[in-house]
């Protein structure tokens, strides 16, 4: 990404990542209006704009999912810690409560009581942030539809763990989780206050415990009409993405099944650890042949621009794939798995330098799909033979059933306890 | 009190008639209220709050006023997203209340007898977080029995507690320190992780004391560093001190030496005095959970760390010690906590029952004091558990003090 390079231009409020960044927003809106450089490369204007916000409530699916991709995400799983019913319903209208304060950038309650001995119930930290795009998407995992909580019978068709899939290093302390939550803003710390304070909430109703956790950053996918970002291998991620109306309604919505579940979708996140101090010595033409794609430009390694469709068929004088068989985008491509697509809305992360002083980061994959065999499918074939495989490891794992948002005076899921 | 549109129904606010009704200003949440008071069914006046989101959220009485007698408050929270409790107070003292309340759950309801006078309803996070309730008819004299009494009561108990504990601290100290005049090296380390549990049971209560003629900055008059200073809060000017010294000769050094003698004989005239002090303590209810909700920051900040026993790794004796105190404490506000807020009570009483049974899975007779030896593979297996499970306590009894809160 080229942010330091650019100041946006800044209009209908609109302040410029950089401006909002630096911290010299206040002073300069009008000023930026009138010395405004230029555009992105493509031509379309990429900012952030912390006032704006998203809505909680709604009547299909949980925001969070088709949101165009904001810049950070912190993700969190959970386990139960009751085996009352009424305590996970409490929780999950509580969170509800909460997040619909949250994504318009208000306190989830008083952040300094005024009693002496009170104790905030906001912890404060995300005061005159704005809703910075919040969003906050709530997900069940397949240990809530059991006889404990009464919720077997509403089990959603086809969620289940995840089989095991070839080339998984999985950690057990970074797989699984009963409820997930993932926090996505154009500021980290809205992100981070809204999962930090929900967590309480967790706690305060007795109702679950932190599991795992991951802070995201730099959208490693773009929104329809946005400029495709990159993940830490310094490739475009996400270009031939999930991005028209037909392709969510026949990949990504359940649409049958009780009305509780309409609008609902899996959730599946795969912790990737990259080894990306290998793969930065690794020569350009290797990147390029690993991946499919060249660089900067994003084209397959057959074409000349970022949308042009591979030629999986096209071969080289030599009779050689020019894009190898063993090649990431030909292995992922619809095109050579029946069809198959899912929406990807990764983050890059970092975990700080691992023990034996190597750096540390990787790509969170969240994927949405209505089937979570597809994710399968395709994962079975990337982990048995993507040359991509020498670079990273999935060390996380966990599929979660995302309930469509709820309606203003419900709670997310309540149709379930019905 | 605001005004209410009696005409619309609450239902037909939301959705699209809400955002109209935002656009007009007029933020219209209609229950019937017309002044008159609550009417009474199965002997209880009856009064419905309904929580509403409009117009930065609302606490909506149907009635501001019920006759003298059993009063049950019904509460419903339709939309209002900013507020999940609500109370009833008379001068600030909470005499009642309900939780976790969010749009979509069903009504709850808790039932009050009031004598005659002017309430507040307290709703935080609402526009409005104050509004009056008046019960009329005889005023109710503070009845024997009352919250403000029960609570009272439990706080003299407590302070036999802490006397207690601190005569037993006494006994426990000297026995370590004849060990240690004796220069017995093994006796004194059985012997030290028995004197320890009970300060950790009280610490909290005894944290501020200065020496006289110290400042309140000087290490070397404070009374807890004297005892309790760590490795990790050694102050380099005033030196090693207490318990922790005397762990460090023998579970480290290995030896008794003089100095070890000297520190003893200290730890035994501070602990002297300590007793002397605590005798004259008298505590406020809201000093028992503060207390109790401090204890539990110590379990966490230098028990599941392994930092307080550094040398010896008793860790989980104190640990033990830090929650036994807190329980106490809980234990003694818990009638009065019965009266105010019962499923608040109910929910601390059953984690700490959860974590008194997680504790009792590391006991080991075979070991002084009674735990396994904190060892760093036990704390690599295990600190994550053992900080979740004080975690889940320490969120529901952090909003015990102010519900027993008295005005001073």
């Amino acid at each position: 990404m080229t942010d330091g390079s650019r100041l946006g231009m800044s209009q209908n409020n609109h302040l410029s990542r950089r401006d909002v960044l630096f911290g010299t927003a206040a002073g300069t809106i009008g000023a930026a209006t009138c010395t405004a450089a230029q555009a992105a490369p493509n031509g379309v204007e990429d900012v952030v704009d912390l006032t704006q916000r998203h809505a909680f409530y709604g009547v299909a699916e949980q925001a969070g999912i088709r949101t165009s991709p904001q810049r950070n995400v912190f993700y969190m799983t959970f386990d139960l810690t009751s085996a009352q019913r009424s305590d996970l319903q409490i929780l999950l209208a509580r969170w509800s409560g909460a997040i619909a304060q949250l994504m318009k950038g208000e306190t989830i309650g008083q952040v300094e009581p005024t009693r002496a001995n009170g104790v905030g119930f906001d912890t404060g930290e995300a005061l005159d942030l704005g809703p910075a795009s919040l969003t906050v998407t709530v997900g069940l995992g397949p240990r809530i539809f059991t006889d404990t909580y009464g919720l077997s019978h509403q089990r959603p068709a086809l969620l289940r763990d995840l089989k095991r899939l070839p080339s998984d290093a999985l950690e057990p302390r970074l797989t699984g989780g009963d409820l997930s939550l993932q926090a996505c803003a154009d500021d980290p710390e809205v992100a981070y206050h809204a999962v930090r304070d929900l967590a309480r909430i967790a706690k305060d109703t007795g109702a679950a415990a932190t599991r795992w956790t991951v802070m995201g950053f730099g959208r490693a996918s773009a929104g329809k009409g946005e400029t495709t970002p990159r993940n830490l291998l310094g490739f475009k991620d996400g270009t031939r993405n999930v991005m028209e109306n037909a392709d969510f309604d026949k990949f990504v919505w359940i649409l049958d099944g009780p009305s509780w579940q309409r609008h609902g979708t899996y959730q599946i996140v795969r912790k990737i650890q990259m080894h990306i101090e290998n793969w930065d010595t690794d020569r350009v033409s290797d990147q390029n042949k690993v991946i499919g794609r060249f660089k900067i430009s994003g084209a397959p390694l057959t074409g000349t621009g970022e949308f042009d469709t591979p030629d999986f068929e096209k071969k080289d004088a030599d009779g050689n794939f020019i894009i190898p068989l063993t090649a990431h985008i030909r292995l992922a491509a619809h095109e050579n798995n029946g069809g198959i697509k899912i929406l990807r809305r990764p983050y890059n992360y970092t975990d700080g330098i691992n023990q034996v002083g190597l750096l540390d980061a990787g790509l969170l994959f969240i994927a949405y799909q209505n089937d979570p065999a597809h994710f399968e499918a395709l994962q079975v074939k990337l982990g048995a033979s993507d040359a991509l495989n020498e670079y990273v490891s999935h060390i996380g794992s966990a599929i979660f059933f995302v309930p469509p948002a709820p309606q203003e005076g419900s709670y997310i899921a309540e149709g379930m306890f019905a | 009190m605001p005004l209410f549109n009696p005409i619309q129904s609450l239902i037909a606010t939301t959705g699209l008639a809400t955002l109209l009704a935002l656009a007009a200003g007029a933020g219209a949440i209609a229950v019937a209220q017309d002044g008159s008071p609550a009417p009474v069914e199965n002997g209880a006046s009856q009064v419905k709050i309904t929580l509403a989101g409009d117009n930065g959220g609302a606490c909506i009485l149907d009635h501001t006023s019920a006759k003298a007698g059993p009063i049950t408050f019904a509460v419903t929270n339709k939309t209002a997203t900013a507020i999940a409790e609500i109370e009833l107070q008379s001068n600030n003292r909470i005499l009642g209340e309900k939780e976790n309340l969010a749009p979509g759950l069903p009504t709850v309801s808790f039932t009050l007898t009031l004598g005659g006078g002017t309430y507040q309803i307290y709703c935080p996070g609402a526009k409005q977080e104050l509004q009056d309730f008046t019960v009329t008819g005889k005023a109710a004299a503070e009845p024997i029995g009352s919250t403000a009494e029960i609570l009272a009561s439990g706080t003299r108990g407590y302070a036999n507690y802490v006397d207690g504990v601190v005569d037993a601290m006494v006994t426990a100290v000297n026995r370590l320190k004849v060990d240690i005049d004796a220069g017995d090296l093994a006796k004194a380390k059985a012997d030290y992780p028995l004197a320890r549990p009970f300060y950790e049971r009280i610490e909290s209560d005894v944290g501020g004391f200065v020496l006289p003629g110290f400042k309140a900055t000087d290490n070397a008059g404070n009374l807890d560093y004297l005892i309790d200073m760590r490795a990790s809060n050694l102050d380099e000017k005033v030196g090693w001190h207490g318990f922790h010294a005397i762990e460090r000769d023998l579970f480290q050094n290995g030896r008794i030496t003089d100095e070890t003698r000297k520190q003893a004989a200290e730890l035994q005239k501070n602990v002297d005095t300590l007793d002397s002090v605590v005798k004259s303590l008298t505590y406020k209810p809201e000093d028992l959970a503060n207390g109790a909700a401090d204890l539990l920051e110590e379990v966490q900040n230098t028990k599941i760390t392994g930092e307080e026993e550094a040398f010896s790794h008793y860790d989980l004796v104190d640990f033990a010690g830090n929650v036994e105190g807190a329980q106490q404490a809980f234990a003694f506000l818990e009638p009065g906590m019965d009266k105010i807020d019962p499923e608040l009570a109910k929910r601390v009483t059953g984690e700490f029952a959860t974590v008194k049974a997680l504790l009792d899975t590391y006991r080991d007779p075979r070991v002084s004091g009674g735990y396994k030896i904190y060892t760093a593979e036990l704390k690599a297996a295990d600190a994550a558990k053992l900080s979740k499970s004080i975690q889940t306590l320490q969120e529901p009894l952090s909003k015990i003090a102010e519900k027993v809160a008295t005005i001073h």
